[in-house]
């Protein structure tokens, strides 16, 4: 009797051990469950850009919808049609002055910095410049300027001999950069905590101010629209 | 003897038990409330959504493609070949349309080189700012035209990094090695790249593997994408 019940409370106690033992691996497997934090977070930010496209590819297709009806009228709103058209690539190219709200980026150096000094010498250099610009382009911005020069689908800036071009036209800090586009979500992709801005401010110094507009206006590219080497196939 | 040995089976057979028991009620439990499960495995659910929206967006691309040649058919009938040709013009150069021409073909890929114990694996993976880098390159080479694994680069052409692979035009993942391809004078596009010092010099340091060919024809895709301007508007 008396080893049968030692029996029963080992078998017991046994049992107890393995579940405990079953939970504690389901914890320690479970925790970072094959997939850090980060990148769940990148998840969501993926997620994110794809529904926002995807509500643009909608909105043109809307907006697609309606032209072709228009061409279909008649001449008149026909021509009404292509000028709508003409409008959007001209956006997109960079040809036209547009208006509308947005964000202003200003980046100097820190006080004290010597402005006669060339600028590969100064703090700010042309990739924190391209860091700023590509941050605002995923945040859906529809038109950017950087010192005045529109920046267009080959605009480059780039640190040549002592300063900064942009459509190979000299520019010097502070460097004021114009986005149109929604400017909450410009302004906190900006601001995010370890964002850019802490990086630009806090690791390299850069005095950087942003603020938000309700009305900006982002100058045309005045350059030539010539392609010389490329053809329509 | 016989009595301890007898202990030591039945104890493991029963602690075996346990973890059995337990790891079945935790299955059962899992799969019971689908609310667990989605916290339990919010990157599995949210992989699914993207797969879902990813599968939406190539609808919708197709959708757009298809009424964008219509209505370039219907224009072509209104005969408004003026207009028209000016559209398509200024669409070229914006990146709304396919154009070929001369050029470079530039081949990037993670370093291969085995990494060094106490280095840091990261530096020797591409990230979204050598890519851009490398697009700024071929735009101050006077590029008119460019498009990485197919994306063409427009003017809000963002490049992100996701883990191991980037996000490019807000819906395109993309992973190494990124095939870019650029038309303009090839002589020059090629010289920028490779001028000592330069950003391709660079990414060799940290073993990225970096191909550059000079070629006599090259297509770069238009862009699929959506356009459309909320807030951007034509100043008056």
């Amino acid at each position: 009797m008396a080893k049968r019940s030692i029996f029963a409370s080992i078998s017991l106690v046994a049992i107890v051990l393995g579940l405990l033992l079953a939970v504690q691996f389901r914890v320690t497997n479970n925790f970072p469950n094959g997939i850090p934090r980060e990148r769940t977070q990148e998840l969501a930010g993926e997620l994110r850009q794809l529904t926002g496209e995807n509500e643009t590819l909608q909105k043109e297709i809307y907006d697609l919808k309606l032209k072709l009806e228009q061409v279909n009228a008649g001449r008149q709103q026909a021509v009404q049609a292509i000028q709508s058209e003409l409008d959007k690539a001209k956006i997109a190219a960079g040809i036209i002055t547009v208006t509308g709200p947005g964000v202003e980026v200003i980046l100097d150096n820190p006080k004290g910095f010597d402005p006669t000094l060339p600028a590969e010498l100064s703090i700010i250099r042309d990739d924190d410049l391209l860091k700023v610009v590509n941050e605002l382009r995923a945040a859906g911005t529809e038109a950017l300027s950087l010192n005045g020069h529109r920046i267009t689908p080959i605009t480059e800036i780039r640190l040549a001999g002592s300063f900064i071009n942009v459509n190979t036209k000299r520019v010097v800090p502070p460097y004021q950069i114009l986005a149109i586009g929604n400017p909450d979500a410009m302004k906190e992709s900006l601001t995010l905590p370890g964002g850019l801005l802490d990086y630009l401010s806090g690791d390299l110094g850069i005095e950087i101010k942003i603020k938000k507009h309700k009305e900006l206006t982002v100058p045309a590219y005045s350059g030539d629209l010539e392609l010389n080497y490329a053809k329509q196939t | 003897m016989p009595n301890k040995s007898a202990f030591i089976v039945l104890s493991l057979a029963c602690v075996i038990v346990g973890f059995f028991i337990a790891t079945q009620l935790k299955i059962v439990w899992d799969t019971d409330d689908p609310l667990r499960l989605r916290n339990l495995d919010r990157p599995r659910a949210l992989a699914a959504e993207i797969e879902a929206a990813k599968k939406h967006n190539e609808r919708l691309q197709r959708e757009v493609e298809r009424m964008r040649s219509e209505l370039d058919k219907a224009m072509a009938g209104q005969r408004l070949v003026n207009s028209k040709n000016k559209l398509d013009r200024i669409r070229a150069f914006a990146g709304l349309a396919e154009l070929e021409g001369p050029g470079v073909k530039v081949t990037l890929n993670d370093s291969q080189e085995t990494i060094k114990p106490g280095d840091d694996p990261n530096l020797y993976v591409l990230h979204d700012e050598d890519v851009i880098k490398v697009l700024n390159e071929l735009k101050a080479a006077g590029a008119e035209a460019i498009s990485m694994n197919e994306q063409r680069v427009i003017f809000n052409t963002e490049v992100r990094c996701i883990g191991p692979t980037v996000l490019m035009n807000k819906s395109a993942r993309l992973s190494p090695p990124f095939v870019i391809k650029a038309i303009g004078d090839n002589d020059t596009l090629f010289s920028a790249l490779k001028m000592k010092g330069g950003v391709i010099d660079s990414l060799k340091w940290w073993g990225i593997e970096v191909k550059v060919e000079k070629v006599e024809k090259v297509t770069v895709p238009p862009y699929e994408g959506g356009i459309s301007f909320n807030y951007a508007k034509p100043a008056q």
